[in-house]
């Protein structure tokens, strides 16, 4: 090891500094936002406290929206340039995006047996969908542990694309003339909420994306960290 | 052209995969039938589902073997050595599962309705062809992708499935609903039109990721 390494303390790894100003970011707009839900928003007079699971669900189902694009783009961008890092963006932010949407589908669930009575409700389109949408990038890492390294790459980057094709369209199947039993809350018209509502309705979705952001700059951290390791412990042999 | 030609005579030949894809989506029916644990003859309301899952199923069957071919005997090295555009192999590969699709669905239509409806159903057998032709362009464009991506990996008779069963889920929703609005009582045009015009949509989303993205299947 050089001695201007060590004073400099190990090797840094590029983006440790983003992980930590997103992590902290991320940590303060949950913390406000899950007070501003629970503690200052108002209660809705029809379904109650039960309503307020709906500044999460909503704002993590977008966050999750969020998260795919961000693979899609970056499986576009791996197959034009073969870098190691577009892969590495691809599989962590589906990997996010898939925790978002299972949570989704619980926090959907138990919304569902609030205010429906049953767990699960297959006449609701949206519920349905994240159940596809949690099938279609599930299968994302079967296909990524059954391929080989470049191959591997490709493989998940080419899915990304065809997968962020089908979300759409999932959206839409199940949509077609589909009875509306879901609460519409954004309609074409505007939102369908009291101002204070919205207000800590956006500031959660921004805590979801920002979460989403940190998640994903730690992930890259975690990798570009262990790959480090992996150079140093190949040097450290050779020598 | 001759790409399809040479899936078409092959299979001409063997007859092994036609045949295999036409008995499994019969024993599927028969299946599927004692499974609902009733012996009530009159499932037409169930008809949509019953025809669409078997034929998904089918599908995964008939677009598994579709590049066994071309893998066993290498065929496929030396289609990649030659100088065909990638798309031009897309393309034959997906007419020849669009041709198999519709020799199973030759038989699977009107079987589904001797099994399972009582009532009309003759009358309305154009429409659901029309929905069926359009789900198989659905089928061979995604089914071609998919199994392009499956190819090399290990397991690939598990991958498959796995990759290709949720794409195909939009295409049962609507093949079935399609199916249902016309099979057994009055036609619901509307209905009907929705699910087609949505089965064009996934055609053409995916005709332009398969087109964009199929250089890369093959890229080794």
């Amino acid at each position: 090891m050089t001695p201007s390494s060590t004073t400099d303390g190990p090797d840094r790894i590029p983006g440790q500094r983003a992980a930590v100003i997103w992590g902290v970011i991320a940590t303060i707009l949950v913390v406000v936002s899950t007070i501003g839900v629970f503690l200052v928003a108002p209660e809705d007079a029809d379904q109650g406290i039960i309503q307020r699971i709906f500044y999460f669900h909503v704002a993590i189902a977008i966050a999750s929206l969020v998260a795919f694009a961000v693979a899609c783009v970056a499986g576009i961008i791996y197959l034009r340039t073969r870098s190691v890092r577009w892969d590495d963006v691809g599989e962590a932010s589906i990997r996010i995006g898939l925790l978002f949407s299972v949570l989704v589908v619980i926090t959907g669930s138990i919304w569902a047996k609030a205010s429906w009575g049953t767990w699960w409700v297959w006449s609701d389109p949206r519920l349905v969908t994240y159940l596809i949408v949690v099938l279609i990038y599930a299968a994302y890492f079967v296909l990524r542990s059954s391929a080989e390294d470049d191959r591997k790459m490709r493989y998940s980057a080419i899915y990304a694309i065809a997968g962020f094709a089908s979300v759409p369209l999932s959206f839409y199947s199940v949509r077609v003339a589909e009875s509306f039993v879901h609460p519409v809350v954004f309609t074409s018209g505007g939102a369908n909420m009291p101002g204070t509502m919205l207000w800590w309705f956006v500031v959660s979705q921004v805590a979801m994306i920002a979460l989403f952001i940190a998640l994903l700059e730690v992930d890259l951290l975690g990798r570009r960290s262990e790959r480090a390791l992996r150079r140093l412990a190949m040097r450290l042999e050779s020598a | 052209m001759a790409l399809v030609r040479k899936d078409l005579r092959l299979e001409l030949r063997t007859r092994e995969t036609i045949v295999a894809m036409v008995l499994f989506a019969i024993v599927m029916l028969a299946i599927l039938q004692f499974g609902f644990g009733t012996r009530d003859d009159d499932l037409t309301r169930f008809v949509g589902g019953l025809m669409w899952v078997t034929l998904a199923f089918t599908a995964v069957l008939g677009v598994g073997r579709s590049y066994v071919a071309e893998r066993e005997q290498r065929v496929l090295d030396g289609l990649l050595v030659a100088p065909v555009p990638r798309t031009v192999m897309l393309t034959a590969k997906a007419i020849a599962i669009f041709l198999y699709m519709t020799v199973v669905e030759i038989v699977v239509i009107p079987l589904v309705g001797i099994f399972f409806v009582k009532g009309p159903y003759w009358d309305a057998i154009g429409w659901i062809a029309i929905a069926a032709v359009l789900a198989n362009i659905c089928i061979a464009l995604s089914g071609t992708l998919f199994s392009g991506l499956a190819l090399f990996t290990r397991a690939r008779d598990l991958i498959l499935p796995v990759l290709f069963l949720p794409a195909l889920v939009p295409v049962v929703i609507a093949g079935a609903g399609a199916t249902h609005a016309v099979a057994g009582g009055p036609h619901d045009m509307s209905e009907w039109r929705g699910y087609c015009l949505f089965l064009l949509a996934y055609a053409i989303l995916f005709a332009l990721v398969s087109v964009a993205t199929y250089d890369a299947v093959f890229d080794d």
